[in-house]
């Protein structure tokens, strides 16, 4: 390990605790229990590799196993954290909901299945696979966290300065790790052949890397414990939704006059 | 290296529209009251005043101009009818927005919402909005006449009429749990 991602790692870990602190001490578990899970995992994986990089070594196969394991389990705990989030955003809007989760739904099988066709048939089909997948968890992360949002101020939806900062940390992340894992996927898959010659190479650029890595870990995290300064408010009174019947009639309606309107439009501009 | 060039570019975009988006407002923030609220608004407001641009950019009026103005001044009249005529085409895109709005917070007040109808509504918006853009152009250039803008004016008054007897029949139908709804869209 260089001495600046010792560095980093010890910043890393004061900050984990203030999270998790905040997490519990405001009572965000009860309101988002995954994203207070992901935040203990995190610690916890942390702490973890503290302890295997000094019993075993930095460049131990432990540790690098231990190193996937641990990335795989943080991986999944920000991706209930995000499923969670976008959930806990329009869960009172049972209409808009019932719209978004099929989209949301069909825009991270989509992505998933793109990493799977992508890796197919490199080198290394396991290790490339476990790469693109992170990176395209990584994207589809951010897309769907933009579409949640998007989704949002279409319908005008009302989204809590905490869920704002959950968010934008939560993107950050996810963005910053796609572009980290599509270097790494690229320099595995084009110089695996010339590993020995390239390895200090590679193993400066991934030094650089991690280290942009947790300094994005970082700047979550700051953001995420800047939205917990203050007490939670009260949560939103649930909106008094209207019967069925309505919109039923009302927006078949809607969309006639709207197509009444733009044909008129469109006749205006015919010479 | 051909990936990262993509993503890289990606990402600003991406995290560009997280901050902007959040900065934007929420209007469904106390339920039943933003539907009063966007049903306010949703009441056209611009087509109201037509007879008026009417009477400013008559054909008639413009001819009279034409003959009893030196060129220039006549022109120049000319040319600020129509800036009038594209303030009042800003106006009537404000009116339509409203009433897309309206239909939007109904869909979020909804326990049950169509993928279809939202996915039209949707698409008519843009189609609107690139629509508005080319007559705006024409207007401007001057190839549009005002007997079209009118035409238009007059289906987005009528479109608002209706929607305020739906609105009527909405806030009743609140109260007699969905009662009468189809009367007022119909009427």
């Amino acid at each position: 390990m260089s001495h600046r991602q010792i560095a980093l790692y010890l910043v890393n870990i004061p900050f984990e605790l203030v999270l998790c602190g905040l997490v519990y001490g405001r009572g965000l578990h009860r309101r988002l229990p995954l994203f207070a899970a992901y935040a203990t995992v995190f610690l916890t994986g942390t702490l973890c590799f503290g302890l295997i990089y000094q019993h075993f070594g930095y460049h131990s196969s432990t540790s690098y196993y231990a190193g996937w394991i641990i990335s795989g389990v943080n991986l999944l705990g920000r991706c209930l954290a995000i499923a969670e989030f976008c959930r806990y955003s329009l869960q009172e809007y049972k209409g808009i909901w019932g719209l978004s989760w099929r989209i949301l739904g069909f825009l991270a099988a989509l992505f998933l299945a793109n990493s799977a066709i992508d890796s197919w048939g490199q080198p290394d089909w396991i290790v490339s696979y476990v790469l693109t997948i992170e990176r395209d968890v990584g994207i589809s992360s951010a897309i769907l966290l933009l579409v949640i949002l998007l989704i949002s101020v279409y319908y005008g939806v009302w989204l809590e300065p905490v869920q704002k900062g959950i968010a934008i940390g939560l993107c950050v992340l996810c963005v910053v790790d796609a572009v980290n894992d599509t270097v790494l996927r690229t320099i595995f898959t084009e110089w695996i052949f010339s590993w020995s010659h390239m390895r200090p190479r590679v193993e400066e650029v991934n030094d650089w890397w991690n280290t942009i890595r947790t300094s994005a870990f970082v700047v979550s995290m700051s953001m995420w414990c800047f939205v917990l300064r203050k007490p939670l408010p009260a949560p939103n009174q649930e909106p008094a939704l209207l019967p069925a019947e309505i919109y039923a009639e009302f927006s078949p309606a809607v969309n006639l006059r709207l197509r009444a309107i733009n044909d008129r439009l469109l006749e205006l501009l015919k010479p | 290296m051909k990936e990262l060039l993509i993503l890289l570019p990606f990402a600003l975009v991406v995290l560009g529209l997280v901050l902007w988006l959040f900065r934007q407002r929420a209007t469904l923030n106390s339920g039943r009251s933003s539907l009063e609220n966007a049903a306010d608004k949703a009441l056209a407001t611009h087509y109201q005043f037509f007879p008026q641009i009417r009477q400013a950019l008559s054909p008639a009026d413009a001819s009279y101009l034409l003959r009893r103005l030196p060129p220039r001044i006549a022109k120049k009249v000319l040319r600020d009818r129509r800036a009038i005529a594209r303030k009042f085409l800003v106006g009537l895109d404000e009116d339509y927005s409203n009433l897309v709005r309206l239909a939007r917070t109904v869909a979020a007040l909804s326990p049950v919402v169509s993928h279809e109808q939202e996915t039209e509504r949707f698409l008519l918006s843009l189609r609107f909005r690139l629509l508005y853009l080319w007559t705006w152009t024409r207007l401007s250039t001057g190839s549009v006449s005002l007997e079209q803008i009118e035409r238009l004016a007059v289906l987005i008054g009528q479109f608002a009429t209706r929607m305020e007897r739906a609105m009527a029949a909405v806030a009743a139908a609140t109260t007699t749990k969905g009662e009468s709804i189809s009367r007022g869209l119909s009427a």
